[in-house]
């Protein structure tokens, strides 16, 4: 576990423990990033601090929910100001239930080795430099997908491409992404083709 | 949605790592992943995905009051797992300030006589079924009848009162919402420091409700009703109605 986990699973406790104070400490860490993360998604300042308010306070109720030895805080933190800033341009889909959205995110905030190292060995340049040399679909796939809360369905109307196409498409671009980040330490993926994907997904 | 194969899991594994499924579909490979003897050990490596798109943003500081607007609402916030007071475990310095419930809402000091007319004007209201109500409404006269005090309710599930006379107390409401589906209303008291103790259920509420509260008020400062799957001994969900039974 890295320092700053480490450091993170004491502020679950403490923040489980009924301490707002170290609430308070958590959002000093991250206020920043999770600002940045929900503006990303709204566009509007004001906005993006309601975002950004009602994330911690959901952290603050929710905490118990969160199991430092399976997920790390900081990434639960930001999937939770994501969901909150989708709930809030989600304007043209179906509404959804944002708490159930927090409790699925759970099992999807780590601890994943094949990120977390890569991210200690790179800074936040590195991480962009990486995005951007992605090819203009995969990255415009994982654009929509995570900063604008498109499914791969919805990214597939978007962009005027089959649903199984926009998923092969998140998959290719992460899995860049990981190898691009990880330097040779990652394994590369099989050479799946989006057109080759399953007549099954994306129905 | 029908068990997906693990093909269609291994096509999923990007749109999934970063939440970009539907919430079915979500349910599905999550129960797959656990059920599976398969690897599936793409799926697996691009979970988390999200914390390296996060990486690449630049940080916003946010405005100098955000943190102050938060604290402060988290002040008044019960965690899920805790519904007794954060003051109770949080170290702050000792105050004079008696400690507050932290269901408290806005305290609203109501005369007996008050209380007795707007049941009065309520009751006109009920009029026109009144004969299959006659038990609830000599309850609910008898209540406030001899009531010593009165405690305004109010809620996200509408309003009613406490009524509090001489060891009894009563709770007292017209219109309430339903619960969720498969929910009941559970009534509490709370003391000062925030324990709770159930003093009632209401499984299915009419449009008039009278429930004579388990137990007196005491020394509890906050009654609260919140909609749980079943009665429990503690809440599990934020109260949809609160009293101040102080002042």
């Amino acid at each position: 576990m890295t320092d700053d986990r480490e450091l993170d699973a004491r502020l679950a406790e403490r923040i489980r423990g009924g301490q707002a104070q170290a609430l308070g400490e958590l959002y000093d860490r991250y206020a920043g990033t999770a600002l940045a993360v929900a503006l990303r998604v709204v566009a509007d300042r004001s906005e993006a601090e309601d975002v950004v308010h009602d994330a911690f306070v959901a952290v603050w109720k929710k905490i118990d929910r969160f199991d430092a030895g399976r997920g790390s805080l900081r990434a639960w933190l930001l999937t939770v100001v994501r969901n909150r800033a989708i709930d809030r341009v989600r304007v043209r889909r179906t509404t959804v239930d944002v708490d159930d959205a927090d409790e699925r995110s759970l099992l999807r905030t780590g601890p994943n080795p094949t990120w977390e190292d890569a991210l200690q060995r790179t800074s936040a340049a590195d991480v962009r430099v990486a995005v951007a040399a992605l090819p203009d679909e995969q990255r415009r796939a994982l654009e929509l997908a995570y900063f604008e809360g498109y499914t791969y369905r919805e990214v597939a109307e978007v962009t005027g491409v089959a649903a199984g196409t926009a998923a092969g498409r998140l998959r290719l671009g992460l899995g860049k992404l990981r190898d691009s980040l990880a330097g040779s330490a990652g394994a590369p993926l099989p050479a799946v083709e989006a057109t080759t994907l399953s007549e099954d997904v994306g129905r | 949605m029908s068990r997906m194969s693990c093909e269609q899991i291994d096509e999923l594994a990007g749109a999934y790592a970063l939440g970009a499924v539907d919430a079915d579909e979500d349910r599905s490979v999550s129960e797959h992943l656990a059920s599976c003897d398969q690897p599936h050990a793409e799926v697996r490596d691009l979970i988390g995905a999200g914390t390296a798109l996060t990486a690449g943003v630049l940080d916003v500081d946010p405005s100098p009051g955000l943190r102050d607007r938060l604290m402060a609402t988290v002040a008044e916030t019960p965690q899920e797992h805790q519904p007794q007071a954060v003051a109770a475990a949080t170290p702050v310095a000792p105050d004079t300030e008696p400690r507050r419930p932290r269901w408290r809402m806005q305290p609203v000091a109501m005369g007996i006589a008050a209380v007795i007319l707007l049941l009065v004007i309520g009751l006109g209201a009920w009029g026109l079924n009144l004969n299959a109500q006659l038990a609830e409404r000599d309850a609910a006269l008898r209540a406030v009848a001899s009531a010593d005090a009165a405690f305004a309710v109010e809620g996200t599930a509408g309003s009613g009162w406490v009524i509090e006379s001489g060891d009894v107390a009563h709770f007292v409401a017209e219109g309430l919402a339903e619960p969720p589906e498969g929910q009941i209303y559970e009534l509490w008291l709370m003391d000062a420091d925030g324990n709770p103790t159930a003093v009632g259920t209401i499984e299915d509420p009419d449009d008039l409700v009278v429930v004579a509260l388990e137990q007196d008020l005491g020394n509890a400062t906050t009654f609260a009703v919140t909609a749980e799957p079943q009665r429990v001994d503690a809440p599990t969900s934020d109260p949809v109605l609160v009293a101040s039974l102080e002042g």
